[in-house]
Order: C-alpha cells, then sequence, then structure tokens
C-alpha cells in the first residue's frame, strides 16, 4: 500500500488528494498560486510518486471552480504527461468537471482534449458551483 | 491633494454604483489583498455567480500582467521587499447599463509599446472563435516562442470580456507612455 498524498486547499490553490488504495485522485477548488511553478511541480512529484509505486490505474476529479491562463497552461502540461503514461499502458480516467455556463473551459478542456489518443478525459458540465 | 482636488475626485467616481480603484505598486500580495475586498464586495453587489467569477478572472490576468511587465514608471516608485511588482492603476466600474468596465494601466516603453501594438491589433479584431485558436495556439508554443505571440492573459481577457477590449497608448514623461486597457463584462 503506497503513501496518501494530500494539500489542503488555501485562497489560491486548490484541495489536492491522491489516495493509492482507491487509485483515485481529486482537485478541487480555485487555482490561481502565487508561484504557478512551483504549484505544479509538487503536484507532478506527487504523481510521479504514485506510478512509482507501481500503481497501473488512476481515476481523477478535477472540480476547479476557477483557474487563471498560467495554470491553465501547467494543467495542460499535467495532462500531457499523464497522456503519456497512457500511452505506456497505464490506464488513466479523468473526469473534469466545469460549470454549464463556463465556455472558456469547456473550449479550453476540448481543446486539450482533442491531442489526446490513450488518455480517457471526459467533461462534465455542472449546475452552477 | 488639496482638499478641492479630493472633492473634484469625488465629482469623478459615482457613490451610487459599484466602483473599486488601485494605484501603486502592484505584486501577488496586493493582488491577493485587493482581490479578497473585490469578491467579498462583488458578492454583495451582484447576484449572478457567473458574471462575479468572470470580473474576478479578467481582474486576475490584468493585475497579473501589471506584475509580469509593469515598471516602477517615469518616478520611479519604490517597490518594497523583493516582490515582483510593478506600478499600475486598475478601476472596477459598474456604467449606467449595467455593464461592469475593467480597466488598468501600466507605463511601457517605446520598445515595448511597438511589440505590443502588433499583438493587441490582433486581439482586437479577432473573432471568438479566432480568439479560441489563438489560445489553442499560444497554449502549445515552445518557451522560446512563447515570448512572440500576446501572452495567454491577453487573450483569456478578449476571450472572457462580453464586449471587444479597448486598449490605449498616451505619451508620459521619461518617453514612456501610459499603456491601459479595457474590458466589459
Amino acid at each position: 500500500m503506497g503513501q496518501n498524498f494530500f494539500l489542503a486547499a488555501t485562497s489560491r490553490t486548490p484541495e489536492v488528494s491522491i489516495d493509492p488504495d482507491t487509485h483515485s485522485a481529486a482537485m478541487s477548488g480555485e487555482c490561481y498560486p502565487e508561484d504557478t511553478e512551483k504549484f505544479f511541480t509538487e503536484l507532478n512529484r506527487a504523481l510521479s510518486d504514485y506510478f512509482a509505486q507501481g500503481a497501473s490505474s488512476l481515476q481523477l476529479e478535477i472540480k476547479l471552480v476557477y483557474f487563471n491562463s498560467s495554470s491553465a497552461r501547467a494543467l495542460m502540461e499535467l495532462m500531457d504527461s499523464l497522456e503519456q503514461r497512457a500511452a505506456d499502458g497505464a490506464k488513466i480516467e479523468v473526469r473534469w468537471f466545469h460549470d454549464e455556463d463556463d465556455d472558456v473551459t469547456k473550449d479550453f478542456v476540448e481543446d486539450i482534449a482533442a491531442d489526446y489518443r490513450n488518455l480517457d478525459l471526459v467533461l462534465i458540465p455542472t449546475l452552477d458551483s | 491633494m488639496n482638499l478641492a482636488k479630493f472633492a473634484q475626485l469625488r465629482e469623478i467616481l459615482p457613490e451610487d454604483r459599484f466602483m473599486l480603484c488601485y494605484s501603486g505598486y502592484v505584486s501577488e500580495s496586493v493582488l491577493e489583498a485587493v482581490g479578497g475586498t473585490l469578491k467579498e464586495r462583488l458578492n454583495l453587489h451582484l447576484t449572478e455567480k457567473k458574471k462575479i467569477k468572470v470580473v474576478f478572472s479578467i481582474f486576475v490576468e490584468l493585475m497579473q500582467n501589471l506584475i509580469r511587465y509593469g515598471s516602477s514608471g517615469p518616478k520611479g516608485i519604490h517597490i518594497p521587499n523583493d516582490e515582483k511588482a510593478g506600478f499600475g492603476m486598475l478601476m472596477i466600474i459598474e456604467d449606467d447599463d449595467g455593464a461592469i468596465s475593467l480597466l488598468s494601466g501600466n507605463y511601457v516603453s517605446a520598445e515595448e509599446k511597438t511589440a505590443m501594438e502588433s499583438r493587441l491589433e490582433r486581439l482586437l479584431v479577432s473573432s471568438p472563435d479566432e480568439l479560441r485558436e489563438l489560445m489553442r495556439d499560444q497554449m502549445r508554443k515552445p518557451p522560446e516562442l512563447k515570448s512572440k505571440g500576446a501572452s495567454l492573459g491577453l487573450i483569456e481577457i478578449a476571450r472572457r470580456s462580453t464586449r471587444p477590449i479597448e486598449a490605449a497608448f498616451v505619451p508620459a514623461a521619461g518617453s514612456q507612455y501610459f499603456f491601459s486597457i479595457k474590458a466589459y463584462v
């Protein structure tokens, strides 16, 4: 059994959890970190640790009510790395929840998902948040 | 500032509608403090959650542009600590028709003005679909080419704005220009 990973939410960063027992991870809240690179480096390291422990599948739920443009690029890079892991054989499903009337987020996720062949990235519209 | 000038300022700023104004150095900690005030006041003033979110997201991109590209200006304002910061002005104001205008301004050099003008020109005339494409292209650009396009922040502002964004350059002291940009929600 691997180690759980947990990051508490702050006013500018989301809560993040990774549970090796259930092969699930979740990210929820707002994301416009003071230092985007530092925040996402920590997240990428936690995911690398998760897969280094021998995990071969992951279900990730993203419920970000708001993220800024630098986080958008970092999130895309995170999805790129998951796509690579999926191409290498891991079974990865990402369920990305977004406000039904938030077209910018919907377009963003659709546009990045169009480039993925292995990662299962699903957009789920929600009412209000 | 004498009292007569101060009273004149009151005439310009409305009392009966939403208004938030900031002038000074902008750093990440200023963004956080002003952002907290903005959120609290928007929540009291507006009922539509989507509108609050869009105003807040444009605010964050404007402030981060001021932090990244702002300079200390012709008068060389003092920036405390070691924070990355620049001088900037911000006004968020509700117009007569209920639309909220977000305006920000900062000083740029003549060289920066030339570089920004060509990027802005494209942004100002792009349709929503073209902006989406621009965003996608810029997002996928390798790091060495990232600075050649409009920043993601500016594209995001143009996409979220419910009317075309406006921008202007006004000559200032020390061969600098005061750059201002306006978005609507």
